[in-house]
């Protein structure tokens, strides 16, 4: 589904930000890109959509490589989710999902904010989905909560009906609690609609409780790419300490998997 | 008791609060005081402010006489009272039903003595001439309500073609949408131009172009009002925050849509006042550039004041003080409640 041929990314002032990434992401997995800050994971979801352009390498979706041409129609078939929500604050929360659609839409409906009765229909049952109300159709975004925030966000992304849904640190900006309900909303819509997911995470506590697979950066190198299982087998700190010192047996959470002590090699 | 200064510990040397103005700054100053004084003295400034004083002093009696006193009260004399009623002779008016006068209307018979020749006699003669006369008690106010009516048609007009006018403008000359460096290039060119043309001059060439009257007027008020608009709307456009434009293109949905749901509905408080700040100097500029000949209230009050009739103009100054009070009230209320 989404594939990344030695991908590479140096941005202008010099930064080495990923350096030759090779994935392939099969379709409906549920799949978290997790590091801590500067890994490069904003980097990498970017690349999919073609918002950073890679320096070396190819990304592949569904088949197709990215390039001038096609971006435009294949952005159309990719939701997007941020941290920071990236709603619009004084539009309303059923503007702010409509607009999801925006691709879809003529002009002259754009304009005019008439939308066609299939998408309003969508549009409410998605926020219904999403655990949002009738109520909150007509309010501004800013009044919302910043967990019912994301909520919109999703509700927005999933408009599209993507294949592929790309979610930048989608709660980073939120209290644990919340973090988690929206990390299991996103999965049950993604689950539901068999849509792929690619999500980037910086704890890796969640990153193990939702993903299907986790893949670990760290400096712009993949560090680690397995199961849930697999990264507990190889211990959580081993992702964010490789620097730290040799697991020794008076401190077995530091058991780094082989192919983590390979990547540093 | 020892002072507790001695028992401070030593802090490094770093730690040095220098005062917050020094020679450099004192030296600034006396040079702009410099600047000040001597372009004051080339425009008079001494003079304005001697006679300013005698004025003040004369109007609490402390200086004999001032010259600016007494022109200002000649000037407020001849413009109060002002000028309410319409008066004109019966017989200047056509086809004049004196059966069916105009509202509040009356007619007054008014006696003038007149001195004239005697052709035979070669002897002057006095007698008295019986004029009638129509008088509407509010005629003249009535006239200048209305020229005020076509100069606040001419700011609307004007307002509203300039925001028409803008809005392309302002797509071209926000950097980040604009589709190129030259189209940007043209589009913040054409809005310098247009905004460093006053509206008086651009009206004084258009009424050569299309007459006498408010094209002239409306034309000239939208292309200086689109300069600003374009100018303000496009920083505004560039100054929005990215987020909401970032997760419109990021599935593809194009640049005009992306300015429509991520831009506008953030500057839209903004682009408010921005108009409402164009239509009220509108008001205030067309009445200013019917003195070039561009239609409104403007025309009747330099009509007025070419033939000496203060009174006339001491009414449509009030009526334009009212109107822009009135404005005033109007744009404050709008403002708050669109934000
Ligand atoms: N536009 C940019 N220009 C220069 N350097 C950048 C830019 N964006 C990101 N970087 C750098 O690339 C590295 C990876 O960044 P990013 O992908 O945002 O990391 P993450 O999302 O994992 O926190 C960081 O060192 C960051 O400073
Ligand atoms: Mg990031």
């Amino acid at each position: 589904m989404l594939k990344f041929h030695s991908v590479s990314k140096r941005f202008d002032d010099g930064t080495q930000a990923l350096s030759t990434i090779n994935l392939d992401i099969p379709k409906g997995q549920f799949c978290v890109l997790l590091g801590p800050s500067g890994a490069g994971k904003s980097t990498l979801l970017y690349m999919a959509n073609g918002l950073v352009t890679s320096t070396t390498g190819q990304v592949e979706i569904d088949g197709k490589m990215l390039n001038r041409t096609n971006i435009k129609s294949i952005r159309q078939t990719v939701g997007m989710v941020h941290q920071q929500f990236n709603l619009t604050p004084r539009l309303s929360v059923a503007m702010n999902v409509l607009s999801g659609a925006l691709p879809f839409v003529s002009y002259l409906r754009a304009a005019v904010m008439w939308y066609p009765r299939a998408l309003r229909e969508r549009a409410c049952n998605l926020l219904a989905e999403v655990g949002l109300a009738p109520e909150h159709l007509s309010r501004r975004v800013s009044e919302l909560s910043g967990g019912q925030q994301q909520r919109v966000g999703i509700a927005r992304a999933f408009m599209l009906e993507p294949r592929l849904l790309l979610a930048d640190e989608p709660v980073a900006s939120l209290d644990p609690r919340v973090s988690r309900e929206i990390m299991a909303l996103l999965r049950d819509e993604a689950k539901r609609r068999g849509t792929t997911v690619v999500c980037s995470l910086h704890q890796p506590e969640l990153a193990v409780e939702f993903a299907d697979r986790i893949i670990a950066l760290k400096g712009g190198k993949l560090v680690f790419d397995g199961s849930p299982d697999e990264l507990v087998a190889a211990g959580l700190d081993g992702i964010y300490q490789l620097d730290a010192p040799k697991p020794t047996p008076a401190n077995p959470a530091l058991h780094v998997a082989p192919q983590i002590l390979e990547a540093l090699a | 008791m020892k002072s507790s200064s001695h028992n401070l510990p030593k802090i490094s040397p770093d730690w040095q609060l220098t005062q917050p103005w020094t020679a450099k700054h004192l030296f600034i100053g006396i040079a702009l005081l410099a600047v000040l004084a001597f372009t004051g003295s080339r425009l008079e400034m001494p003079r304005m402010f001697k006679e300013i004083g005698e004025a003040l002093g004369y109007s609490v009696g402390l200086t004999e006489k001032s010259p600016v006193a007494a022109g200002l009260a000649r000037i407020g004399n001849s413009l109060f009272p002002i000028q309410i009623a319409e008066v004109t002779e019966v017989s200047r008016i056509e086809n004049f039903d004196r059966n069916n006068l105009p509202l509040f209307a009356r007619i007054e018979i008014q006696e003038t003595k007149t001195a004239h020749l005697n052709h035979e006699t070669l002897q002057m003669e006095t007698g008295i001439e019986k004029k009638e006369m129509l008088v509407a008690p509010l005629g003249y106010l009535k006239t200048v309500l209305v020229k005020m009516g076509e100069t606040l048609e001419i700011a609307l007009w004007a307002t509203v073609l300039a925001i028409l006018l803008s809005i392309p403008l302002a797509y071209y000359a926000a950097s980040n949408y604009s589709p190129n460096k030259l189209t940007y290039f043209l589009a913040r060119s054409s809005i310098s131009l247009l905004r460093s043309v006053p509206e008086l001059i651009t009206a004084l060439f258009l009424v050569l172009a299309f007459g006498f009257g408010p094209i002239a007027g409306v034309l000239a008020l939208a292309l200086h009002a689109a300069g600003f608009l374009g100018k303000f709307y496009a920083e505004d456009i560039e100054n929005a925050d990215r987020k909401p434009q970032q997760s419109l293109e990021a599935i593809g949905a194009g640049k005009l849509k992306t300015l429509w749901y991520g831009v506008l509905p953030q500057v839209i408080p903004q682009y408010v006042a921005y108009n409402l700040y164009i239509l009220d100097r509108n008001v205030r500029m067309a009445t200013v550039i019917g003195l070039v000949g561009a239609g409104g209230i403007g025309q009747e009050l330099k009509g007025r004041f070419d033939m000496f009739h203060f009174s006339h103009v001491g009414t449509i100054l009030v009526v334009i003080f009212i109107t822009v009070l009135l404005l005033d009230q109007f744009s404050a209320r709008t403002r708050k409640k669109l934000l």
